[in-house]
């Protein structure tokens, strides 16, 4: 056998065992990672309606506790109807409801941005007049750590904080993220509707902005209802009766 | 033969101190700036980092008599990512959030310089064994380098230690401020200067 055909050989077979080496760890270790990606999945949902204290320390246990107690997951329809998730045939856009003592506090949309190198996700939350943002979270992003990647950071998120989605006027006007400081960038009576960027960011605060708006655009007709003050709980329950 | 004339040891002990990887060397300069603002994820990339470098030199080891020599190189990455992406999967399945916050440095690892570097230095002229060693050497070499500044960092920076606060809520009273400056990666480069410094006072050759 020619060296060449030699190196050839050895070179396939080692890639072969490493690939059935990988293939194996990752199989086996699936079940813990998904478990894993699903509990951080619900813990950025609770931080974006606050009930994630920074400072804390959280078993999975006891985030499952909290998701259990406060979200529940809903569908929104066409005209901006809310009906509980159920396992068959879910229709519309998903949606999950923070309910404290039969009364809705917030909601919270899941976003799914683009980003400058990829997929950012993450949860925006609205409270129950429809137009204060309660909070912002992502779990899940590409972008270049200390630039971008400061999107994950909870100086970035905390702006999010009371910010407006609407303007003075009562119009969707949607949140985004500007370049430098709100303070100086922004007319004083449009700053409810800015967050700061982020230096040397630039591109992904604009995809981000962009993603921002668009899911919210997608959810308006459930903001008006919320602003409208035509949904609570009971509301809700009641359409779960009245749905087939 | 004394203990610490064997081979053995001098693979291990070496490259702590005397010929450190990040000091002397300068090599894995990148990471060590960008995980060391908190001990925890410091430790836990010293961790995964020594388990690279360790098990590579080992494989290579072994292998270095059947590896043909034009394609050792390919040989060698194969095995490198193949640790390192093992490394990942386990970071995801048990600490997650850790491997969260250390994002794409376990990845990185590939590219770390010291893995590379003692493969072929040292793992490809060496036996198994010896090799291994050479390689926890290499990697607990990084993690002092990496847990010093990392403890710098956090205690003057956060004003805590692995996540706990140490510095006393009345010092903050009095007027005390965290050094905002220690969490920014400058701050690594001066405080690496500066260990580099003190390192070759203390040891003269």
């Amino acid at each position: 056998m020619s060296d060449t055909l030699k190196s050839i050989w050895f070179a396939a077979i080692t890639a072969l065992l490493a690939s059935l080496l990988l293939t194996g760890a990752s199989s086996g270790l699936k079940e813990y990672r998904l478990a894993n990606i699903k509990l951080d999945n619900q813990k950025n949902l609770l931080k974006s309606v606050g009930l994630i204290h920074p400072d804390v320390t959280y078993t999975g246990e006891d985030i499952e506790k909290l998701y259990r107690e406060n979200i529940k997951s809903y569908r929104a329809g066409e005209a901006g109807d809310l009906v509980p998730e159920t396992a068959a045939a879910p229709q519309g856009s998903p949606l999950f409801l923070y309910v404290k003592d039969n009364q809705t506090r917030a909601y919270i949309l899941p976003v799914h941005s683009r980003g400058l190198w990829g997929k950012i996700d993450g949860y925006l939350a609205v409270e129950n007049d429809g137009r204060t943002v309660s909070g912002f979270t992502v779990y899940n992003h590409g972008e270049t750590p200390g630039l971008g990647g400061e999107i994950e950071k909870a100086w970035f998120q905390n702006n999010f904080r009371g910010k407006k989605i609407v303007d003075q006027n009562d119009r969707f006007v949607s949140v985004g993220i500007i370049k430098g400081k709100v303070a100086d960038q922004v007319a004083a009576e449009n700053q409810a509707n800015f967050v700061d960027g982020i230096s040397g960011a630039t591109l992904t605060g604009r995809f981000l902005s962009e993603g921002l708006r668009d899911t919210l655009l997608a959810y308006e007709k459930v903001s008006a209802k919320f602003r409208e003050g035509q949904i609570n709980l009971n509301t809700a329950a009641a359409e779960k009766t009245s749905s087939p | 033969m004394k203990l610490t004339a064997t081979k053995e040891f001098k693979a291990l002990a070496e490259p702590l101190v005397k010929n450190n990887p990040v000091f002397i060397q300068s090599l894995g300069i990148c990471s060590a700036l960008a995980v060391t603002v908190q001990l925890k994820t410091a430790v836990v990339m010293g961790l995964a980092m020594t388990m690279v470098v360790a098990f590579s030199n080992l494989i290579i080891s072994s292998l270095r008599n059947v590896v043909p020599r034009n394609i050792r190189m390919i040989v060698e990455l194969i095995v490198i990512a193949s640790l390192v992406i093992l490394a990942d999967e386990l970071l995801k399945a048990f600490l997650y959030d850790i491997g969260k916050q250390l994002s794409v440095f376990v990845g990185l690892i590939i590219t770390n310089c010291i893995v590379m570097g003692r493969a072929e230095t040292f793992a490809l002229g060496n036996p198994p064994w010896v090799s291994f060693l050479d390689g926890l050497g290499s990697g607990a070499g990084y993690s002092i380098v990496l847990v010093t500044v990392a403890f710098i960092r956090e205690l003057l920076g956060s004003g805590s230690l692995f996540g706990f606060q140490v510095v006393p809520e009345a010092l903050y009273r009095a007027g005390y401020q965290d050094m905002g400056f220690m969490l920014l990666a400058p701050a690594a480069f001066i405080i690496i200067g500066l260990l580099v410094w003190l390192q070759k006072a203390l040891i003269k050759e």
